[in-house]
């Protein structure tokens, strides 16, 4: 049997996170390169950022997971604007 | 006195989030008359998750006026969310309109979720199988009604508070294949035929704050990821004729 092709590997990652109910998460960039797998996005805090790379190392545990996800900060409102 | 609206959207809450905004919006009262809440205030739906957004905005000190996201959808527990949102003093609009007074003048806010289909050119028709024509005729539905509140809404100033987003603008930073599913021209279309100063959305997480509709109205990507700060005020031209 031939290897799965990286795209198949990121899209079964990307769906895990938006269809597991522990994550629900459709913002998150899926990248796979080789042996290695990259998420990208931001979420609210690190309890997000740890469950998603769980979600995330389950669906594809054959490879090396780089969690590069941030978490969102948010900052006070600042200037508004004139329309 | 110039109206100002603040805004944000996305903010996903769950147990883990609580408490997390509220100090962010101590002293809103100085900075704005309203707040809009651009929809996806949970993260899966639920009740448990709806209480925690009801004692999040309880009793601010402006008027607190939200729509429903397609997160805040997925446990099938809208209609209790709304009705927690609406017990703690928010107003929840759902394809329907409100009018607030600011400093003698009125404020026609008239909100929903909105939906996907694509961009003019671009989009879904309605056409072939029904699971396709029950998309694309949620949509059109959903942007008659808009046509009609706005229609049937008279203010001052006039402003569409929605989740999906209307205009392409605002997403960009999206990918490209994923654009039908964040919004549809059909929203900004009856938007444009009948008037008003601001549409602010969310849903788009990597878009961009700043958009216009093909009519000129001035569209806000909202999202929480987007704006990076807890909300955005914008505030409109004063309305010389009152
Ligand atoms: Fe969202
Ligand atoms: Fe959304």
């Amino acid at each position: 049997m031939a290897g799965e092709a990286p795209q198949y590997v990121a899209a079964r990652v990307q769906r895990a996170l938006a269809e597991d109910e522990r994550t629900h998460e459709l913002g998150i960039r899926v990248d796979v390169r080789g042996d290695q797998i990259f998420l990208r996005g931001q979420v609210g805090d690190e309890y997000r950022r740890e469950t998603i790379a769980g979600v995330a190392g389950e669906a594809a545990p054959e490879l090396e997971l780089h969690n590069e996800i941030s978490v969102v900060e948010v900052r006070d409102p600042g200037e508004e604007e004139n329309l | 006195m110039k109206v100002r609206i603040a805004a944000v959207g996305d903010i996903h809450m769950g147990e883990d989030l609580r408490g997390r905004f509220r100090p962010r919006f101590a002293g809103i009262e100085e900075r704005a008359d309203v707040l809009l809440l651009a929809g996806d205030l949970t993260r899966h739906g639920t009740e448990e998750e709806g209480r925690v957004v009801a004692d999040e905005f309880r009793d601010l000190p402006i008027p607190v006026v939200a729509v429903l996201g397609n997160h805040d959808y997925h446990s099938d527990a809208e209609e209790i969310i709304s009705v927690l949102l609406r017990n703690a003093g928010m107003i929840v609009l759902d394809d329907q309109a409100t009018v607030i007074e600011c400093h003698g003048e009125t404020l026609g806010i008239v909100g929903g979720k909105g939906f996907g289909g694509g961009f003019a050119g671009k989009c879904a028709s309605e056409f072939g199988e029904p699971e396709t024509k029950a998309f694309v005729r949620h949509t059109k539905d959903i942007a008659e009604r808009w046509r009609v509140a706005l229609k049937e809404t008279p203010a001052d100033h006039r402003v569409v508070l929605a989740h999906y987003s209307p205009v392409k603008d605002t997403l960009e930073g999206e990918p490209k294949e994923i654009y039908p599913f964040l919004g549809s021209y059909l929203l900004a279309e009856a938007v444009d035929a009948e008037g008003a100063d601001l549409i602010v959305h969310g849903h788009a997480h990597l878009g961009c704050e700043k958009g216009l509709t093909p009519g000129g109205i001035r569209v806000r990507n909202v999202a929480l990821p987007v704006l990076g700060r807890a909300y955005g005020v914008y505030s409109l031209k004063e309305d010389l004729n009152v």
